[in-house]
């Protein structure tokens, strides 16, 4: 989830506040194919994805292309709209109820002595790692990869070499809303869902990615390993109301001691 | 363009000028009178919120086809409809929206919060506002304090609905009755509820009684946790960890889809889950996504009398205009809200709103389709001390009343059957 934050903003500087809710329509995607069609969440994720980049692809052509060079606070107002016509679709189509897609592996748990895994976070979590790889590998060793770095790190220069800058942004905030889509299979036998839940993870991505370093896959990665463990430690050592003050207080603590994240590179 | 002679221009003036002399009263009544129903159709609690606004439409179609309000030359009741979308700052937007629109009687919200920004609207606009769901205790005290200590005048906010001391005192009576009748003597109670302003509100009430009712059960442990709930899986680790013999959830409908599942993977064995009254322990669209996590859930909650004989036909009515879901809790109290207000203006004979506040204060409405322990009265708080909830369990993926006897249509199954 935090990774496709990452990724678009990494590239475009365009802050998504849609992410959230581009997830919750990943998580209502696996839901249909789960009830209607009968495909499991572990395997319609890569579905999930395919349907959310060609979403993420239109998306940014019709809208995101208008205001790459606008100013935050008008791409942040974009965005905002995108995430309410977002919810309300969701709220029209789906209604209002708070939905969970049944799985045989979200019913399953591993006990080690007295220790108990939950065996459909545990596949998460390790395709949420492969996933990040694959995502580094593509960055990292495809002429795409090469391109969209290329576009994050200098866009005119991308333009001088004779990249298609255009292109490239709008692959990238398809890759970007890809990962929200298998993020959104993935989750959606642990979380419940409905469509006010967008904005919950929409924050829950920003507290991430801002932690890990915004544009960082890196940070994106260990932002949400830290919040998850923080809250979580929070939740046995202090009250469990008290979770999300901890993991937003780590917000506060980086911002004060490293502004730009743990990963991320200081702009001047 | 026809000619006006001099008599009937005469005629007309005279009639005008006559008419501007009665005094307001004595003019005719409106056709309609304006209710605005406020509730959170859409946001985290939207099932329950259009659950509400169904239940009070239907309820105004049937006192329209009866003849509309008599006392007021059969004047038809119209549903002005509101969405809080769950946030306390848009509830009292919409609250002053409507009454700008010219709503003359207010009811709401479902949610405790959404209807605390409520009250003050009312007070300050002095509009009556009846509401129809919401348990917080201080809805109404603060406003029956402010006017008892002379800071406000006149009270306009009243409450149809159980407050959260009621949920209490009721849950543990029913707690105590269900571990008797039942031959078991359960030790040890964990709490887990929902920290908003009603989950802990509710949780303080079910405490307060407890204490004041000292049974033979302790509560060894009360967890909250923030609402909505992203995982709640250390909070049960932590329940698991106090070894109880009963767990007594506060939910929500999003965070019970959370909590019952993992009490499942983690192997809490209790003897039973017993809430003290909340939703998402009973809805259909809980049912369809829990299934067999809600088989023998207890929960004590304001339910409908299906012993009355128009609870099931309004039941049967229900399901059709809701494509398929059950009169519960909320359709309830909102289609019961609707009724009382009907009364009420029916002795006001007017929408005058100290006439509608005196008319409320007198009231004993007896045709109550919810479960109850006497009339609808108002007390001096501004609530209705006889509204009770009745202990229902999920019996075959069912909700079906088990406790009090008098409205029990099924045998409670406690403690549970082990899977």
């Amino acid at each position: 989830m935090a990774v496709g934050l990452t990724l678009i903003f990494g590239v475009m500087r365009v802050v998504n506040f849609a992410h959230g809710d581009m997830m919750v329509w990943g998580m209502y995607l696996a839901w249909l194919l789960a009830t209607r069609v009968g495909v499991d969440p572990y395997a319609s994720f890569i579905l999930c994805a395919a349907v959310l980049f060609v979403a993420g692809l239109f998306v940014q052509r019709l809208l995101v292309q208008r205001i790459v060079d606008a100013p935050h606070e008008m791409q942040i107002l974009l965005m905002l709209g995108v995430a309410l016509v977002l919810e309300n679709a969701a709220l029209l189509f789906f209604g209002p109820e708070p939905q969970r897609v049944r799985s045989p592996l979200a019913q399953s748990t591993l006990w080690l002595g007295s220790v108990f895994v939950d065996v459909a976070r545990l596949v998460t979590f390790a395709v949420a790692i492969v996933l990040t790889v694959v995502l580094s590998w593509f960055l990292f060793r495809t002429d795409i990869g090469r391109s969209i770095r290329a576009a994050a790190d200098n866009p005119y220069g991308a333009l001088v070499i004779g990249t298609d800058v255009r292109r490239v942004y709008a692959i990238a905030f398809g890759v970007g809303a890809a990962c929200v889509g298998a993020a959104g299979a993935l989750v959606a036998p642990l979380l419940p869902f409905q469509p006010p839940t967008g904005l919950q993870l929409s924050v829950a991505s920003f507290n991430i990615v801002i932690i890990g370093g915004m544009g960082s896959l890196l940070g994106a990665f260990v932002g949400g390993l830290l919040v998850s463990v923080a809250e979580s430690l929070g939740a046995v050592f202090l009250k469990p109301s008290l979770k999300e003050l901890v993991s937003f207080s780590l917000l506060v603590l980086i911002l004060l001691v490293r502004p730009a994240g743990i990963f991320g590179k200081r702009v001047a | 363009m026809p000619r006006v002679s001099r008599r009937t221009f005469l005629r007309a003036t005279a009639s005008t000028v006559a008419l501007g002399a009665f005094p307001r009263a004595l003019r005719a009544q409106p056709k309609t009178v304006k209710i605005a129903a406020i509730h959170c159709v859409t946001g985290p609690l939207a099932e329950p919120g259009q659950a509400c606004r169904l239940a009070a439409q239907i309820a105004v179609d049937h006192v329209n086809a009866a003849g509309g309000i008599k006392a007021m030359d059969g004047a038809k009741l119209e549903l002005m409809l509101g969405d809080t979308q769950t946030k306390a700052d848009v509830a009292r937007a919409e609250a002053e929206r409507l009454i700008n629109a010219g709503a003359q009687i207010l009811m709401g919200t479902f949610n405790s919060a959404d209807t605390n920004a409520i009250v003050p609207v009312a007070q300050q606009r002095r509009v009556p506002f009846l509401v129809d769901i919401s348990a917080a205790d201080p809805i109404t005290a603060n406003v029956a304090k402010a006017v008892k200590e002379g800071q406000q005048k006149t009270q306009y906010v009243y409450r149809n609905f159980p407050t959260g001391t009621l949920f209490g005192v009721r849950a543990v009576q029913y707690f105590n009755e269900i571990f008797k009748e039942a031959g078991v003597s359960p030790k040890r109670v964990v709490l887990m509820h929902a920290n908003d302003l009603f989950g802990s509100n509710q949780a303080r009430g079910f405490q307060a009684a407890h204490k004041a009712a000292n049974p033979s059960w302790e509560i060894v442990e009360v967890i909250p946790w923030p609402e909505p709930p992203s995982d709640l899986s250390t909070e049960v680790s932590r329940a698991k960890a106090a070894k109880p013999d009963i767990i007594a959830p506060i939910t929500r409908p999003a965070s019970a889809q959370l909590l019952l599942p993992e009490i499942r993977k983690q192997r809490v064995e209790v003897l039973g889950i017993v809430g003290p009254g909340s939703p998402g322990l009973y809805e259909a669209g809980q049912l369809a996504v829990l299934k067999e996590d809600l088989e023998y859930v207890m929960t004590s909650v304001p339910w409908p009398n299906f012993k009355h004989p128009r609870a099931q036909k309004l039941a049967e009515e229900y399901v059709k205009r809701s494509g398929g879901k059950t009169l519960d809790t909320n359709s309830g109290y909102s289609y019961d809200g609707i009724h009382v207000i009907a009364d009420v203006l029916e002795r006001a004979k007017s929408t005058e709103p100290d006439a509608v506040v005196e008319a409320l204060k007198k009231t004993s409405y007896k045709d109550n389709l919810m479960v109850s322990t006497g009339p609808i009265i108002f007390n001096e708080i501004g609530d209705n001390p006889n509204a009770a909830p009745a202990m229902i369990q999920i019996q075959k993926q069912k909700p079906v009343a088990v406790w009090p006897k008098e409205h029990a249509l099924a045998k409670f199954v406690f403690p549970r059957p082990k899977a």
